[in-house]
């Protein structure tokens, strides 16, 4: 194999990042969208937008997407006039923007799928052209003063001045870089996450220091800076003396817009649309796996520092000090997974967060007026959960707003309000599942039309669901637009049921609304296991699921009553226990493995009201693991109920002894 | 061991370059997303040659090269500009605020490799 | 013209298009699962995900051979599906020319026929153009 380097072998690392720049410019359209409701501008988003689209512009020419390229020159020359302009875009610039952004996504999304990326389309490269940007310029804001204003562009004048007229301070901070303060992880990049996280920050400059003889002496970084906060504060973020920081004077125009009262600390607001400063991290899921690996395997050591502890003890060692120690990491250890398990815990507010967009552009689309009412409050989803669910949701969100909102006349004339509402709600039930509704006040679903359409009886919300979530179907002949490809709603039953293991149910009435009640388990993926071993293979078993663990041996095992040859050949036999006999089953028998092993113990469970045992080999142990699906068709098999990992790497198999329980054929007979 | 700076806002472009100059050999790489850790970097430590891409938040390329040229001690440093605007009149001022070599994105690895070769010093 | 990987199964060389797969993974074992077809050598854990591996030298009908460090799992997606696939070994990547696929010629090995999409010649060798959704069971997914 040559040496030659292929830059398309990054066209992975190209999707990745091409989709996180797109959610950046989302949220500065916007973000720019909502300020021009309230009257006002955002030079700093219009720039940050401006920088996104010339980056991505920059990647796609690298990994050699055309396209991609065209349509983010065009937004990108738009956009650059907007800002040289100071910095505002009117409605019209923002739905082109939007549109084009989407079209760029579109076609990131089949470079992701590695299916052929369709040109830039004529008409939307001819319209962002057409869509002037020069006229959007405001007035040219005054002088801030000092020597600042030489160094600032106009957009970001406008925006000291917004600030300043809502009485926020400027300060002009200096930081000097040093070996020791790298050393002491204070740098220029931590320096500016820190002012971010207090204030806005303008501009940072580079300056050259001179010693008292004139020769340079090294360099530093003058900071202008609008912050609320006290000058203690912004001293100790750049690691100077507070003494010498000082607030600059910013002459204020006298403005008959009152200045709001301004709240003591300025923290973040809005959509922080700079990379830099965000509280949260973002993490590949494999990453957190790796974490767990590793966890699992600092645990596999544990136990057997434990063994050899038994060891010496057994030698006559006094090992009590150390035992002590011992007890201690296990401790810190199941705290540790705990904390990790809980990374992976995403908010559901987060999750939810791009619908917000996908209503303004569908409702815009379809001419219609819709807006997203959310109440998750601070209800929490496992990732995997969250990654599943969220296609369902925007097609029942896609869908709530193309098909049942009503056009505003129609809701006027009828005595709804005009803007119709779409609204999710979230509750945490008690069988430690998550409850979604998602509900419209549109027009309902016609039951009648929907049994004509696909010619089947329907008397009830259950049956209509069923027949929605057939394959294939549609409530409309043509396919709109924004629905009616992609996910379907049988997808939505998939993996709310099937995938999920959850709930989904249906409540419609006509001319009043639809609500869907997804309910999907929150914890799916931390369950408390058993694992055993049994024929040589390591299995585990939800917690939950065994009623009792006895070792075999001491009981008496006999062949039932009645041996019948059906019982006989599937290992079927009797176990004495406390005055019970219950059926005592085989479970590498019932799996088909055979390795010769011999079984010491028995798990109990209770099988459609009665309690039978299943003959293992031997306990490992009990611990806390994240449970994964296992739905490919290839491997889908009678009590395999998942896969999860207990330290090696390896899958392990979870199984569900109630559906081996079932004295029916054999698993693989 | 050659020092190299690789500084670009994208994670993508800094894998991407660093990949197309690993060729190279007897070299270490270090990163940098901002111009103005960029500045910091190279102040605090000596490097034998910058790629420096022109579009970053809050301090361009051109006011990096400028400030850095404005240093005596890395006035002879070799930085190599990478930037989408490829034509002449960038080129020029580019190569005017005192870069040391000009590569228009998109751009296969070989050119890169080849103006970095070019510019290192033996 | 576009990329293949291409690899060995038996005494022939198989290519699927580099478009398909996801990573080439090495093989030590793979978690066997009960009650899925004799081809299914298991399930194995590639980057976080769960992969189900099929035995090609099972699925094409060929006796096995003892355990080499060549082996290797081809990582492929078929739609929402990812799936590996056991092969003998994995080295190369070829560009072939989508034009020039022939149906394949009836001395190709009875068992893996029914697998075969196609052959193609390029740098003067053979390569057998993989039906990867029949590998995996296509039609598993439908009808249960």
């Amino acid at each position: 194999m040559s040496e030659r380097v292929d830059l398309k072998e990054f066209i992975g690392g190209f999707v990745v990042e091409a989709e996180d720049l797109l959610a950046t410019a989302n949220a500065c359209l916007l973000e720019i969208d909502t300020a021009i409701s309230d009257g006002k501008s955002k030079p700093k988003a219009v720039r940050d937008l401006f920088r996104t689209l010339h980056t991505i512009k920059g990647l796609a020419g690298m990994v050699g997407v055309e396209p991609i390229m065209e349509l983010a020159h065009a937004l990108e020359t738009l956009l650059r006039t907007a800002d040289r302009a100071g910095g505002a875009l009117q409605r019209g610039a923002v739905e082109v923007s939007l549109q084009a952004v989407r079209a760029i996504g579109e076609r990131v999304r089949l470079v992701a799928e590695g299916r052929p990326v369709p040109a830039a389309p004529a008409r939307l490269i001819e319209q962002i052209n057409a869509t002037d940007a020069s006229s959007q310029t405001i007035e040219a804001p005054p002088e801030i003063g000092g020597e600042w204003d030489a160094r600032l562009s106009a957009s970001e004048r406008q925006q000291v001045f917004l600030d300043v007229q809502r009485g926020v301070p400027a300060w002009t901070l200096v930081f000097v870089p040093s070996e020791d303060r790298a050393a002491r992880g204070i740098t220029i990049a931590t320096v500016r996450t820190g002012l971010a996280a207090i204030g806005e920050i303008i501009k940072v400059a580079p300056r050259t220091q001179l010693d008292a003889s004139g020769k340079q002496a090294g360099i530093k970084f003058e900071i202008l800076l609008l912050s609320t906060a006290p000058a203690a504060r912004l001293a100790e973020v750049i690691d100077a003396d507070p003494a010498t920081v000082v607030p600059i004077a910013v002459p204020v125009a006298t403005a008959a817009a009152s200045a709001e009262p301004v709240p003591e600390l300025e923290p973040e607001r809005e959509a922080d649309i700079s990379r830099i400063g965000r509280a949260t991290v973002r993490v590949e899921l494999d990453r957190l796996d790796e974490l767990q690996d590793q966890l699992a395997a600092m645990i596999v050591s544990r136990f057997r520092l434990e063994r050899e502890l038994a060891a010496q003890h057994a030698r006559g060692v006094d090992v009590r000090k150390l035992r002590e120690v011992t007890d201690l990491q296990a401790r810190q250890l199941r705290d540790l997974r705990r904390a990790i398990l809980r990374v992976r815990m995403v908010r559901v507010a987060e999750v939810l967060e791009p619908l917000a967009l996908l209503v303004r552009s569908v409702a815009r689309t379809s001419h219609k007026e819709v807006r997203l009412e959310l109440d998750v409050r601070d209800a929490e989803l496992d990732k995997a959960v969250a990654d599943r669910l969220l296609p369902a949701l925007i097609h029942l969100v896609r869908n709530a707003v193309d098909h049942a909102i009503e056009p505003p006349d129609l809701r006027v004339a009828g005595g709804k309000p005009r803007v119709g509402t779409v609204r999710i709600a979230c509750t945490e039930l008690a069988s430690k599942q998550l409850e979604l509704m998602i509900s419209d006040d549109g027009r309902g679903i016609d039951r009648d039309a929907v049994a004509r359409r696909s010619h089947r009886e329907i008397l009830d919300n259950q049956q209509l669901l069923e027949v929605l979530a057939t394959p294939g179907f549609s409530t409309r002949d043509a396919v709109t637009q924004t629905s009616g490809r992609g996910v379907g709603m049988d997808i939505v039953k998939r993996v709310a049921v099937q995938e999920l293991g959850g709930e989904l149910a249906l409540d419609t009435q006509i001319g009043v609304g639809t609500t869907f009640t997804l309910k999907v388990p929150l914890t799916i993926a931390i369950v408390e296991v058993f694992s055993f071993e049994c024929e040589r293979q390591s299995f585990v078993v939800p917690v939950a699921a065994i009623e009792e663990i006895f070792e075999l041996g001491d009981d008496r095992i006999e062949p039932p009553a009645r041996p019948t040859a059906e019982a006989n050949a599937k290992r079927v036999a009797l176990v004495h226990r406390r005055g019970h006999a219950l059926p005592l089953i085989s479970l590498g028998a019932r799996l088909a493995i055979d390795k010769g092993t011999v079984a010491k113990n028995a798990l109990v469970i209770r099988h459609n009201g009665e309690l039978i045992a299943f003959a293992i080999d031997r306990m490992l142990g009990r611990q806390e693991v994240v449970v994964r699906p296992v739905d490919d068709p290839l491997v889908r098999a009678r009590g395999i109920a998942g896969a999860t990992d207990l330290g090696d790497g390896r899958p392990t198999l979870v199984l569900d002894l109630m559906e081996l329980g079932d004295l029916g054929e054999r698993v693989g007979a | 061991m050659k020092r190299l700076l690789i500084v670009d806002d994208s994670k993508l472009m800094r894998d991407m370059v660093a990949a197309c100059l690993r060729p190279l050999g007897a070299v270490t790489f270090e990163f940098a997303g901002t111009g103005l850790e960029a500045i910091e970097r190279l102040a605090l430590a000596g490097f034998d040659l910058v790629v420096l891409d022109l579009n970053m938040p809050d301090v361009g390329g051109i006011e990096v090269i400028e400030f850095v040229r404005a240093q005596d001690r890395l006035k002879t440093l070799p930085i190599l500009i990478v930037t989408t605007r490829g034509d002449d009149a960038s080129r020029a001022r580019v190569l005017d605020a005192g870069a040391s070599g000009f590569l228009a994105k998109p751009f296969a690895p070989e050119q890169i490799l080849d103006e970095v070769r070019k510019l290192l010093p033996a | 013209m576009s990329l293949h990987v291409t690899f060995r199964v038996g005494n022939a060389t198989y290519a699927v298009p580099a478009a398909q797969v996801l990573h080439l993974e090495s093989y030590d074992t793979a978690t066997h699962v009960p009650g899925a077809p004799a081809y299914v050598a298991g399930l194995v854990q590639v980057r976080g995900r769960l992969v189900p591996v099929v035995d090609l030298r099972v699925r094409f009908g060929l006796p096995a051979i003892e355990h080499s460090l060549d082996r290797r799992v081809v990582v492929v997606q078929n739609g929402t599906r990812v799936a590996g696939l056991l092969v003998d070994s994995a080295r190369e990547v070829v560009q072939i020319d989508e034009a020039a696929y022939q149906k394949p010629p009836d001395i190709i090995e009875e068992q893996a026929s029914g697998f075969v999409n196609g052959v193609a010649t390029a740098a003067k060798r053979l390569f057998l153009l993989v039906d990867v959704p029949r590998i995996i069971g296509e039609e598993l997914s439908h009808g249960e």
